[in-house]
């Protein structure tokens, strides 16, 4: 059978007349705030951030004036990067402070996300097994954490934890009748498990804060599972663990994912806890990536050296957010 | 959507990226300071950070330049101490800044590309020497250069907080001083106080980062040693006269007086623990009297300074250049802005007005005697024991990173050390090459 293509007269595309057009003024005009308020805080910064990454900037220091880039802030290439590789016992100061950074943070973030799903899931699960009014109180209480200023938090777990003055020290000082002043916070030599005292004592700061999120993401997961899938299981005579284990675990896998992702990038993005909690201190052991790029470019004026870090921050967040993407994606939906 | 629909968006991104983008841009600074006629109308922008008695004694003095000189308009602007950094950081390479600005001594060679240099009809370099304490001026002489006055003489060690309630009741008598650390140790660890072998109270806290990194440096020049080459280009840490004053805080914290795990920046920082009445005495500036006199008044009745003993024949000690007052090299009218820091700083009656309404020692050496000393004192007697110390004390140096050699090398290193986590020799070591660093 022979195709003939029929020719259809051009439509003339009028970009400010006709109906088509008022509907493409609305789209631009409730459009535009954003993408400007987009374009000048978050693109622009970024950006920004990417180009310092290739210069030596300061701004002490006079550039040209284009963007102050060059004659006193100049272009270094992939400099800052490849200084980031010296391992050396001589390396200048910020590219140790770089390596201690990166390995505390590492440390927190993998030790942060297993723990607050391990914690999160299993009470979500129990949250959701309690009927009437407690069900609304426990999830208010758990989540009432997380409304709190980061910064409050970090006062008052510092509070609780101060060698002299600390809850901690006194409940201690009670139960054993010795006056006990343990330096959580500040003793380089407390350590657990090769994990620093301090790095642990921020860790459960930070899960104190943050479960209660994860807490809200679980329990709106298992609510969207269907009883009759679990009624099922039930029929065919699955224990209440089986059930969570072979049912309910696997359909909250995309959630799983999700709570994952989001708690990797927010671990890997914590500095309140770690700058008010302990500055970085004892000895470089709670210095976070984003503590030293904050001190790296606003203390010290070092923008080009803080920007590259900042790169690899969040070449660091995509990567690790790619391969939780991988592992965890589930085929198919219910 | 269209793709032009796409296109049009990108360019109106762009654009707006690019806007903002250019300003950034900085334009040539230093091209376009000026003079004015004298009786021509002027308005004069002033610089300061935020600190209530500091703006408040400064626009008194600036309401009689006002009155002696009715062409003069004066606009103060302040900002809050981190914003005012970044703020003077951004604005003077970008050529934006006010005509007068208020500087702390020690920054200000690092903006020496964007000031105007002291007129000679205001003061030569040899007057403001003889007319300023050494450390105070130090910090405005650039390349023998002045850029600007000093206001106060900011001053950390020399002398100890003592509260002398705690001395009385464990018997100690601090009013005659000690001749010898010997003396001042056994007088520390008699105002020390120990529960289960954890100290509750102790005798004297110098671990905080401003204390131990002073009194390092201190201990150095007093032991007749130099932490920075004649030409100031390099540091030389690692020499005998740096381990003794090592090991001299090292000994106090064998002794038990203090345990830098329990006090140190973190934990017990000085002025908390001292006014909290966890530190018997503390090593920390003047300042911090008035600053915590509001909420601890019977703390700061009982408390007195002691000068603390030295290690060679003078109490020499390193000090920071204090707050003081600069003019832009981009003020329109450059001549008007000197007559006004000339009028604040270099008369000596109104520099005396701006530190009795601030609590400030003088910056001017006239001011630290005779009638003007005394009434300070009367104003503010926890000044007394400080007042014979002022002409010993040394410009900290130009440093080409005070801050990062402060807080990231000195302190932590030094710290380790009386922690128990780093040899003296590494120590050391490490705080000479990272120092050397900074000159990079």
């Amino acid at each position: 059978m022979a195709s003939a293509t029929i020719e259809q007269p051009r439509r003339k595309r009028r970009w400010f007349g006709g109906r088509e057009g008022a509907q493409r003024r609305f789209v631009s005009i409730v459009l535009s705030p954003a993408l400007a308020y987009m374009a000048v805080f978050l693109v622009l910064p970024i950006g920004w951030a990417f180009v310092l990454a290739f210069f030596d900037f300061s701004p002490r220091r006079t550039g040209s004036p284009f963007l102050g880039l060059g004659l006193d802030n100049p272009f270094v290439g992939l400099e800052h990067f490849a200084r980031m590789f010296d391992f050396s016992k001589t390396a200048p100061l910020e590219v140790r402070q770089f390596h201690t950074a990166l390995k505390v943070t590492l440390l927190f973030a993998f030790i942060v996300v297993p723990l607050n799903l391990v914690i999160t899931l299993p009470l979500a699960s129990m949250v959701e097994s309690v009927r009437g009014r407690w069900k609304v109180l426990y999830r208010t209480v758990f989540f009432l954490p997380v409304l709190t200023s980061a910064v409050g938090v970090a006062i008052i777990w510092g509070f609780v934890l101060h060698p002299q003055r600390g809850l901690l020290n006194g409940l201690i000082s009670r139960a054993t009748g010795k006056v006990t002043a343990i330096a959580w916070t500040t003793d380089p030599d407390l350590v657990f498990l090769g994990v620093p005292i301090a790095l642990v004592a921020i860790i459960v700061a930070y899960l104190w804060q943050d479960i209660g999120y994860n807490l809200v993401i679980f329990i709106a997961a298992l609510q969207a599972i269907p009883d009759s899938v679990k009624d099922a299981a039930r029929v065919d005579g699955a224990s209440a663990w089986q059930t969570f284990r072979y049912i309910t675990l696997p359909l909250l896998k995309p959630t799983i994912l999700l709570a994952s992702v989001l708690t990797m990038i927010s671990a890997f993005q914590v500095f309140d806890l770690f700058q008010v909690m302990t500055n970085g201190g004892p000895d470089d052991q709670t210095r976070a990536l984003s503590l030293d790029i904050y001190e790296s470019a606003f203390r010290y004026q070092r923008m080009g050296w803080a920007a590259a870090v900042s790169v690899v921050l969040f070449l660091l967040v995509f990567t690790i957010s790619i391969v939780q993407s991988r592992f965890l994606r589930a085929n198919w939906e219910y | 959507m269209t793709r032009r629909f796409r296109r049009w968006q990108a360019l109106g991104v762009a654009l707006l990226m690019l806007g903002s983008a250019c300003t950034f841009g900085a334009d040539e600074p230093g091209d376009s300071g000026g003079s004015v006629a004298a009786d021509e109308p002027v308005t004069l922008r002033v610089w300061t950070h935020q600190n209530k008695s500091f703006n408040q004694g400064l626009k008194d003095l600036g309401a009689g330049f006002e009155a002696a000189n009715p062409n003069v308009t004066l606009k103060f602007e302040t900002f809050d101490y981190d914003s005012y950094i970044q703020t003077l950081q951004t604005a003077l390479p970008a050529g934006t800044e006010a005509d007068v600005l208020q500087m702390f001594g020690t920054w200000t060679c690092s903006y020496a590309d964007n000031l105007a240099p002291v007129p000679a009809d205001v003061s030569g370099l040899a007057d403001a020497q003889s007319a300023f304490f050494e450390a105070p001026i130090g910090g405005y002489t650039c390349d023998d250069t002045l850029y600007g006055f000093p206001q106060e003489f900011n001053i950390e060690y020399g002398a100890t907080l003592v509260n002398t309630d705690i001395a009385d009741a464990a018997g100690v008598d601090t009013s005659a001083g000690w001749a010898t650390w010997d003396e001042f140790m056994a007088d520390a660890k008699a105002l020390t106080e120990t529960q289960d072998d954890v100290i509750t109270r102790t005798g004297y806290h110098f671990t905080s980062a401003d204390a131990l990194v002073y009194s390092f440096f201190s201990l150095i020049l007093q032991g007749g040693g130099q932490f920075l080459a004649d030409d100031g280009a390099s540091f030389t840490i690692d020499t005998p006269e740096a381990r003794e004053a090592v090991a001299l805080m090292q000994s106090m914290v064998d002794e038990g007086i203090i345990d830098p795990e329990l006090f140190n920046d973190t934990a017990n920082w000085v002025g908390d623990c001292y006014f909290e009445e966890a530190c018997s005495m503390g090593l920390i500036g003047p300042w911090v009297v008035p600053e915590y006199s509001a909420d601890f008044p019977e703390v700061a009745d009982a408390t007195k300074y002691v000068a603390l003993p030295t290690l060679g024949e003078t109490p020499d000690f390193v000090a920071d250049s204090g707050w003081g007052l600069t003019v832009s090299a981009n003020s329109p009218a450059t001549n008007v802005a000197w007559d006004f820091v000339e009028f604040v700083t270099l008369d000596p009656e109104n520099a005396a007005a701006w530190n009795t309404a601030t609590g400030t020692l003088p910056a001017l050496r006239s001011n630290g005697e005779g009638a003007t000393q005394e009434q300070l004192i009367a104003d503010y007697p926890h000044f007394e024991a400080w007042f014979p110390l002022l002409q010993y004390g040394q410009y900290v140096g130009n440093l080409p990173d005070r801050d990062l050699l402060w807080y990231e090398i000195a302190y932590p290193h030094l710290l380790g050390v009386l922690q128990g986590t780093e040899s003296v020799d590494d120590a050391l070591a490490a705080m000479e090459s990272e120092a050397n660093d900074t000159f990079r």
